[in-house]
């Protein structure tokens, strides 16, 4: 029974991480002969600039998630209602997009630069190293913002009450209780970000930043050196167990079941409720409704000139794509949850490494295995849509599977052992105790997977069937071919379609609802 | 939810995925069809590829993917490959996909006839179609067309902190340089990216059409751009570009008499094709002056088969003597002009 238990979940835990293992273990049988040129002329430079950028967007995404978090949560001022769910809205933004959009507005040429410097004379460009990881931290912070703001509503009240009634001021109880006590949030969320700047293509190529991800890139398509790609992609996957190995430190340390209720938010008036709403309405302009605002400008002026029926094919394609996506991620990462509730956490907890790793690499190794196994069997699995999923999976499995760990972990422990008290078996107390309680988590999980998968492109782009575009190639091929505007109304209509999957983010997130 | 919604879950994710997997094997059609994997996704192409199936009755099933993905599922597949045609808009990548196996020799009359020997590879593996030139944008108030001959000139001292270009990440870039490499050898080459960087108005950064908007912007003068995006800024009715329009004259430099630097967009015959015959006339028909009539008036290339012209935006350029080196070097000195533009310093 045991047996029966344990071993379906561990060879799960192997298929979500086989593609990886290929990638990790491929170097060793395919020669790198430019790794000398590799290692001297790229690797220091690259480093460098990898661990700049993801310092920075990290930095940046950490001050804006986690203060607007704290805001909504904790106080009252104009506009707050609206704001606490219009803050997570870049989520729905892919990144390529977005950055090419503030390319397009902030960059030398662009057009809000433009008009800066005929107005004033001042120059401003975006299209730098550090303006990228401006940019990543503008269209990243949701990933802090999402976690801060559950844990400031619904981990902490009865603690932040106690500092209240000891006489501890706003300021105070904030930087005493509530961001020392959200810090495993905060940081959880900022290992996304990381991961996300970590294995960006498209933004660092256009921007011109050296990141490991484009050196991988150089050597891969410059050098036609797939052995010393594969190096480099050994090197990213070791700097993210590294950040999750610290990040899980800082976490294990501080994990609490909490069952205090919802935070009552305090009114704030004057120049305080000002600050308040100005601070939350330049975060949300600048990081949503500017390259919002510049999609839909762009969509008008070609309107007329875009064959709306041929983005009707891509539209459904991204929504079932999708959907499966979702679903099958959503089932993998309860299985696991149900694992990590039952003690069997090693193997399953390593899955989450995919989504640190570039697109295009998950791809490679999904090929690779696919490619092994038809030789052996026949049975054509590559351009078929169950294995976009499967890889789908793969990439995104950590984002489901922490919002229901997050979720686990407020349930108390003696809930599971009075079930098991009562003769429950454990697949019965998950699903019977478990699971109804972790229902808004589960509709977060499914949310965020939604909104990544619809959002991605490498991996759909090298192992989509024949004749299957999605809203995101459609975007890929126009603005490859340097035609921005006409990659405005794709690009818009996967925004709109990741709204719906926010305004459910926004559900599991009230307070009262966990 | 309920555990019976649970177990439901699976099943609603077949049924929901069953009617993709079908689509990936499309119900042939009479006259059969043929599979192709391509780099391009132009609007040109899928003109061609409908007047194609108009013909001769022919299905195209297109998967258009960046070019390194495509030779890595094409060599993932293996055997059991359901592409029959591979384009890419890269020499270099043609070569490399030569190299790599995973083309079939091809034997045409028509294709031979069509395209010029040094547009196409000497085994049959893969044909070029149509040509892009490397080329100048420059500001004809600042410059003069005859200060911008060679591409050494923007070396000259003279143009210091007025030069253009993207990153060396780019392809183009990349085959340019093999080009010089393979014509002159290393050192001319890493003289040649050193002078550039010497004179660079900015780190490089966004796109070909990014160079020529900076131009209009007075950031620099003159700009290592591709034909067809200067063909396409030129022809653009995109109100932010029209100082640019106003501004910028295209050159085409000379390569110490080899001729301006041009790549060819081209494909070749899959090694396991399972439809080789409708592979090898849907090539044919790409070389017809139909199709290259097409290539030329609706994507701004050059087109491979003497007697077309190119589109009237183009001639309006000025003549041209293309390079007529051997484009297999591009792909085997590709990784040598890499190494060159990173040691000159070319972000």
């Amino acid at each position: 029974m045991h047996l029966l238990r344990k071993v379906p979940i561990a060879l799960t835990a192997l298929l979500m991480l086989a593609p990886i293992i290929a990638v990790v273990l491929a170097p060793l049988h395919t020669p790198a002969p430019e790794w000398d040129f590799v290692r001297s002329a790229l690797l220091p430079g690259h480093l460098i600039e990898t661990a700049r950028l993801v310092l920075v967007s990290a930095l940046l995404a950490i001050v804006l998630g986690s203060s607007t978090a704290w805001l909504v949560t904790s106080a009252r001022f104009p506009g707050r209602d609206l704001f606490r769910w219009a803050l997570m809205l870049p989520l729905a933004l892919p990144t390529y997009i977005g950055s090419i959009t503030f390319a397009a507005l902030l960059g030398p040429t662009g057009s809000l630069s433009r008009m800066l410097r005929s107005s004033t004379g001042i120059g401003i460009d975006i299209l730098t190293p550090d303006g990228l990881a401006i940019t990543f931290g503008l269209l990243l912070y949701p990933y802090v913002y999402l976690p801060a703001r559950a844990v400031f509503s619904n981990g902490m009240s009865d603690l932040l009450e106690a500092a209240r009634t000891l006489g501890a001021s706003p300021a105070r109880r904030a930087r005493r209780v509530a961001f020392p006590m959200a810090r495993p949030a905060i940081a959880g969320g900022a290992l996304l970000v990381a991961m996300e700047a970590l294995n960006d293509y498209g933004a660092v190529q256009y921007y011109g930043v050296h990141t490991l991800t484009a050196g991988l890139f150089k050597a891969w398509g410059g050098l036609y050196d797939t052995g010393s790609a594969l190096r480099i992609a050994g090197i990213l996957l070791l700097i993210v167990l590294v950040l999750a190995w610290g990040e899980e430190r800082s976490r294990g340390r501080a994990s609490r079941t909490s069952t205090s209720p919802p935070l009552r938010p305090a009114r704030l008036h004057g120049w305080r409720a000002l600050t308040a709403s100005i601070w939350c309405t330049l975060v949300l302009g600048i990081a949503f409704v500017l390259p919002f605002g510049t999609l839909v400008i762009d969509t008008v002026q070609v309107a007329g000139t875009t064959v709306w029926s041929e983005l009707t094919g891509p539209l459904l394609n991204t929504l079932k794509l999708a959907g499966g996506s979702a679903l099958l991620t959503l089932l993998i990462a309860l299985l696991f949850a149900f694992a990590q509730r039952n003690g069997q956490a090693r193997l399953v907890k390593l899955t989450s490494i995919g989504y640190a790793v570039p697109g295009a690499v998950i791809a490679m190794g999904v090929m690779g295995l696919a490619g092994t196994f038809a030789d052996r069997t026949q049975w054509i699995l590559i351009g078929t849509v169950p294995l976009v999923m499967y890889a789908f999976a793969v990439r995104f499995l950590a984002m489901a599977t922490n919002p229901l760990n997050a979720g686990l972990a407020t349930q108390p422990r003696t809930l599971d052992d009075s079930a098991r008290l009562l003769g429950a078996s454990r697949i019965r107390t998950f699903l019977h105790i478990n699971l109804p309680l972790l229902r808004p988590s589960l509709v977060a999980a499914s949310a965020i997977v939604l909104i990544e998968v619809m959002k991605e492109l490498p991996l759909t782009l090298i192992l989509r069937p024949f004749g299957m575009d999605t809203l995101s190639t459609h975007v890929f091929y126009m603005a490859r071919i340097e035609q921005w505007r006409e990659a405005a109304p794709p690009a818009l209509l996967i925004v709109l379609c990741s709204l719906l999957p926010v305004l459910l983010l926004e559900r599991w997130l009230q307070p009262g609802r966990k | 939810m309920k555990a019976p919604l649970l177990l439901a879950a699976p099943l609603l994710l077949i049924a929901c995925t069953a009617p993709e997997a079908r689509e990936t094997t499309p119900p042939a059609a009479s006259a059969g069809e043929v599979n192709v994997y391509s780099h391009r996704h132009y609007d040109s192409d899928k003109i061609l590829f409908a007047r194609f199936t108009e013909l001769t009755g022919i299905q195209v099933n297109l998967l258009s993917a960046g070019d390194d993905d495509l030779l890595a599922r094409i060599e993932a597949e293996g055997a059991n490959t359901p592409g029959d045609v591979l384009i890419t808009a890269d020499a270099g990548r043609l070569g490399s996909a030569k190299q790599r196996g995973l083309f079939q020799n091809v034997t045409s009359e028509v294709l031979n006839t069509n395209i010029p020997a040094d547009r196409r590879d000497p085994d049959g593996a893969w044909f070029g179609f149509s040509m892009r030139a490397r080329v100048f944008a420059y500001n004809k108030e600042k410059v003069k067309p005859e200060e911008l001959r060679d591409y050494a000139d923007i070396t000259l001292p003279k143009f210091k902190g007025r030069v253009l270009a993207r990153s060396s990440e780019h392809v183009y870039n990349q085959s340019l340089v093999a080009s010089f490499i393979a014509h002159d050898g290393q050192a001319a080459a890493q003289q040649w990216c050193s002078g550039v960087v010497r004179n660079f108005a900015r780190d490089p950064k966004g796109s070909d059409t990014d160079q020529m908007l900076a131009i209009a912007e007075g950031i620099g003068d003159v700009a290592i751009v591709n034909s067809y995006y200067a063909g396409k800024l030129l022809s653009s009715d995109d109100p932010a570009k029209a100082e640019a329009r106003r501004l910028i004259a295209v050159a085409f430099p000379d390569n110490k008499g080899h001729g301006t630097h041009v790549n060819v967009s081209g494909g070749g015959v899959i090694q396991h094709a399972k439809n080789k015959a409708n592979a090898i006339k849907l090539l044919e028909f790409l070389s017809s002056d139909e199709a290259q009539r097409v290539f030329a008036e609706n994507n701004l290339e050059f087109p491979v088969k003497p007697g077309v012209p190119a589109a009237a935006i183009l001639q309006g350029f000025g003549t041209f003597k293309a390079d007529t080196l051997d484009l297999s070097l591009l792909s085997t000195n590709n990784a040598e002009a890499v190494k060159t533009l990173t040691a000159a310093g070319w972000r």
